[in-house]
This record gives structure tokens, C-alpha cells and sequence, in this order.
């Protein structure tokens, strides 16, 4: 375990200061790497995007799974509801990539049948026209992603006690009301998950979008991980590359402090 | 029921539905397209059921073309061998973290923790490097290794937990008794494991069978590719033939939806474990 996963993070972190094509004797530049990922104009792209990505899974995803948890409690055919947004969860990111590929396909696709057969005069390249690629990803990411967040906020929604609900509706509160003064503030911690855990996913996103563009046309809808992906195991820039894992998990590390901060507090009672 | 009752339900029952729709769609029209021919998924509608059911012929197609079945029984060996070791050296670093006390044992903990805190793309360089260092790219043995390794630091945190609710009392007895932290380990702690070696045996494994990103780093062949690898390149670049991608979709996923459908309990069991922290 050690051998094979703390040492290579620090020998990641020494490789990024070297230039190196993977074969030949490594070359010390310092943080020449570092500088050159924010003067690199494809890599400001993939940051950006890696931004957008990030944003929409709290949209989409995190805002939507709490929407449909809270919907979908107390509804006749409940379990119903839930098993369908439970299916994408048990599929795998390639998978799910390779059915919206088919969705979006351009001549072929569902989606472009579907605008047809309602006479919308609408044929789109969802993955080839930048930046509706993006985004057609992101529809697939929530597809995927937004039964996880809505599992989670079952939970959370299960364990209020219903004293204070009760309270709140007796004082003349409607529904709205008593989500946001009393529900929403008593998730507070499962939210606090629900939403590191998907930001330092949408940092990460890989899969997805390898299946389903390749991070194309000519890189525009990449994200780190895929740029890494690229300069690392098709162009052999290793350094590079490994510095862009570097600042890949810096971000991710910081995000997710707040979470790493409460677990430990909590050990440290513990012990 | 209230006029206003019914004005509020209504319109929730719509978006629910309209929801449900979107998405079931993908899932319907993918089986769709598995079960038609290639001619006849270019010449129909995207709605319109097949001429005749030809999902044998196509799955015989993905099995002999792309091989898929010499990548299901790469990635099978790896979900059970790699499961397997994770939950041996979890259940065990688990115990011994939690009753034996180790100096510093908090930080150790944290160390391996780590591990599932960084991204992988961290990992990969080095990795990839050392693999081919010591002749381990592109081999089963070092998938197995890897996928463990992953693994390690999830189970250990599942294993942990569960062993900090046996209460101490119990283990203090045996010793009274003559047990050896051995003996308790295995006579106290392993026969009430099955709830978390349940959760750590389907997630860790789906998560090896779902898994592109080693696979695709660290083999190259058909013998040692997982079957992830192998659906990711069967679709190209928006080429392919779609009716027989869909075939393995179906063919590769069908592990997974199955083990979660049967072990559901022990999956929502595995979410609260995993945000009760």
C-alpha cells in the first residue's frame, strides 16, 4: 500500500520539476513546469472547463438530487420513483458515456430523433460543436450522478427527527417555509459531504468525457485530468504532466479541508 | 382533498414523471438498440421495434470481434482477487488499528487515508514508471496489485469504523479467558465482519469493473485489459457500429446492476457508513 501509493505521490510531486519524455535522463528545470501551466492556452481552457464542470455538478447533480429527494418523500410510489433514478448509479462512467454517445449521436441519435418527431426543426452536434459538448457532458454527468446525491440526501432527510417539523407547520409555516428555516439547516452536515464529495468529482472527471469526445475537437472540452491524461501518455511531456496532477490535487486537497478538518476533530475525540 | 391540496400535488406529480422519462430514456432505448440489427437501426426510427430480436447475433459478434469475453474474465479475476486481498489486509490493519493501539496510530491512519483523498492521476506517473521497472506492465499480477492497493484505503476506513462499535468489554473478556489479540481477532471480530466485508466486497469490486483509467495506463494487451478499456475503444471516435457497442453496454454492465440489485441493503448500508462521519 505504502510502496504503492504514498511513495509514487511523492516522487510525483519530484518528478514535476523535471522535464522528462518517460526514456531518456530526466531534465531538473524547477518550477519551469509549474510557470508554463498558466501560460499554457489549451490548459487555461481545461481549467476553465474544469471550472464549469465543477459548477454545474452543484447545480445539476447535488441541487437537483436534493430537489428530488424532497419531492419524491412522502409521494404514493415512492420506491418506484427512487429505483429509477438508482439505475445509472450501478453503471459504470463508460458505459454511460458510450449510451449518451448513441443520445447525441448527430444523424442516428435519440435526442435529434426526439426534436424531429415533435417537428422542431433542430439537428444539433451535441459533442462536436463547442461549447454545447461540454455541457451535452454534463447532462450525461447528471444523468449519472444525481441518484448518488438524492441517495444521500434520503438519508439525511431521514434522520430529522419530526418534532420540529411538526412545531413549525402547528406555527402557521407552509412547506416552503419549513424546508428552508428548519430542514435545510438540520442537513447542514450530510450537504457539507454531498457537496465536497462533488466538487472533488467534478475536479476529477475523467471517463466521461474520454469515451465520449476524447476531450476534442482539437481540446476544447477538456479538464485537467484529461489534459494531464494527454500530455502525460500520448505527448510523454511526463513532468508536465505530473505538474498538472500536482495543482490537480492541490485544489482538490483544499476543497476539500472543511470535511478533512471535521473528520479529524471527530477522531481526535475519539481517541 | 382540498382544492389547493390537489393544485400542489399535481404539478409535482408532473415533474416527477417527466423526470422518470428523461431518465429511464437511455436505458430504453439502449436495450432497444441492442436488440436490433445493424441494417435495421439505420433504416428505422429511433422508436420503432426491431424486425426481429438479433441481440444473440450481436453479442456473438462483440464476444468474437472485440473479444469482449477475454476482458469480462480479466476484469472478473480482478474485482475477486483485488476484493479479496483488500478485505484480507483491511479487515486485519482495521484491527489492529482500532484495538492494538500502536503508537501514532491516528496519523498512520490518516497516511492511508490519504490515499483516498488524492486523485489518482497523482499515482499515475510513478506507477506507470515502477511497473515498467519491474516488469510489471501489462501483466495480471500487477493489475492485481494496483486495484488492491486502491482498495486498501476505502475498506480500512469501512473496517475501522465497524470495529470501533464492537464494544471493548467483550474483547477484554476473552482475554480474561486467554485469548491472544490473534484469537480474538479471529474468533470475536471476523464472525460479525459480514455487514462490512458485504459493503467493502461491492463497492470495491464494481469500482475495479467500472474502472478505465489503470487499465488503460497500465496494459496493453487483451490478456491483461480490463473490460472497461475494451467498451472504451470499441466506440472510436463517434464511429462504430452502434447496434453492437450498445450489445456490449448491455454485456458489461449487467454484472453490476445485478450485484446491486441483490445487495442493495448493503449498499445503502455502505452511503451511511460513508457520510455518518
Amino acid at each position: 500500500m505504502v510502496v504503492l501509493l504514498i511513495v509514487p505521490m511523492l516522487q510525483n510531486i519530484y518528478y514535476s520539476f523535471f522535464e522528462w519524455d518517460g526514456l531518456g535522463k530526466p531534465v531538473l528545470v524547477g518550477v519551469r513546469n509549474f510557470v508554463a501551466l498558466f501560460q499554457d492556452k489549451v490548459l487555461g481552457g481545461s481549467m476553465l472547463n474544469t471550472v464549469i464542470w465543477v459548477a454545474f455538478t452543484l447545480v445539476f447533480p447535488v441541487l437537483g438530487g436534493l430537489l428530488v429527494a424532497v419531492f419524491v418523500t412522502g409521494v404514493k410510489g415512492e420506491n418506484f420513483f427512487k429505483s429509477i433514478f438508482f439505475i445509472p448509479l450501478t453503471i459504470s462512467f463508460v458505459a454511460t458515456g458510450t449510451i449518451w454517445t448513441y443520445m447525441f449521436s448527430r444523424e442516428l441519435g435519440v435526442l435529434n430523433g426526439i426534436f424531429k418527431l415533435i417537428g422542431l426543426p433542430l439537428k444539433l452536434s451535441w459533442l462536436t460543436s463547442v461549447p454545447l459538448n461540454t455541457f451535452s457532458m454534463l447532462l450525461a454527468w447528471t444523468w449519472q450522478q444525481l441518484g448518488t446525491n438524492m441517495v444521500m440526501f434520503l438519508m439525511g432527510l431521514a434522520t430529522i427527527p419530526p418534532d420540529p417539523v411538526e412545531a413549525c407547520l402547528m406555527d402557521g409555516a407552509n412547506g416552503w417555509q419549513t424546508f428552508v428555516h428548519v430542514k435545510f439547516p438540520m442537513l447542514a452536515p450530510v450537504t457539507t459531504v454531498v457537496i465536497t464529495m462533488a466538487m472533488v468529482n467534478g475536479f476529477k472527471v475523467f471517463d466521461i468525457i474520454y469515451v465520449m469526445t476524447r476531450g476534442g475537437p482539437y481540446q476544447s472540452s477538456e479538464t485537467l485530468a484529461v489534459s494531464m491524461f494527454r500530455e502525460t501518455f500520448t505527448l510523454f511531456h511526463m513532468g508536465y504532466g505530473a505538474a498538472i496532477s500536482v495543482l490537480l490535487s492541490v485544489i482538490v486537497i483544499v476543497i476539500s479541508a472543511a470535511y478533512i478538518r471535521r473528520m479529524t476533530r471527530r477522531d481526535l475525540l475519539y481517541y | 382533498m382540498t382544492a389547493a391540496r390537489i393544485l400542489r400535488i399535481v404539478p409535482l406529480y408532473i415533474i416527477l414523471v417527466v423526470l422518470c422519462a428523461l431518465w429511464l430514456l437511455p436505458v430504453l432505448s439502449t436495450t432497444l438498440v441492442s436488440l436490433k440489427s445493424p441494417t435495421d437501426f439505420v433504416s428505422q426510427k429511433f422508436y420503432q421495434p426491431p424486425v426481429r430480436i438479433y441481440f444473440l447475433e450481436n453479442l456473438r459478434k462483440v464476444l468474437n470481434e472485440y473479444k469482449l469475453n477475454a476482458h469480462f474474465i480479466n476484469s472478473l479475476v480482478y474485482a475477486l482477487a483485488g476484493g479479496a486481498v483488500a478485505i484480507a489486509t483491511a479487515s486485519m490493519a482495521g484491527f489492529s488499528i482500532v484495538r492494538l493501539k500502536p503508537k501514532l496510530n491516528f496519523v498512520l491512519f490518516l497516511i492511508i487515508y490519504s490515499g483516498t483523498l488524492f486523485p489518482f492521476q497523482m499515482y499515475l506517473i510513478p506507477v506507470y514508471r515502477l511497473f515498467n521497472v519491474l516488469g510489471l506492465y501489462d501483466t495480471r499480477t500487477g493489475m492485481i496489485l494496483i486495484y488492491s492497493a486502491i482498495c486498501i484505503p476505502f475498506s480500512l476506513f469501512v473496517y475501522r469504523g465497524f470495529y470501533t462499535t464492537i464494544p471493548r468489554e467483550i474483547e477484554e473478556a476473552a482475554r480474561l479467558d486467554g485469548c491472544g489479540p490473534v484469537r480474538s481477532f479471529v474468533s470475536i471480530f471476523l464472525p460479525q465482519s459480514l455487514a462490512p466485508t458485504a459493503v467493502v466486497a461491492l463497492f470495491q469490486m464494481t469500482w475495479i469493473w467500472n474502472d478505465l483509467l489503470f487499465g488503460m495506463v497500465l496494459s496493453r494487451t487483451q490478456h491483461v485489459r480490463p473490460i472497461m478499456v475494451a467498451l472504451a475503444t470499441m466506440t472510436g471516435y463517434g464511429g462504430g457500429n452502434i447496434p453492437w457497442i450498445m450489445t456490449g453496454v448491455v454485456f458489461t454492465s449487467v454484472p453490476t446492476v445485478l450485484l446491486f440489485v441483490l445487495l442493495r441493503r448493503f449498499f445503502i448500508q455502505g452511503m451511511t457508513l460513508s457520510i455518518s462521519t
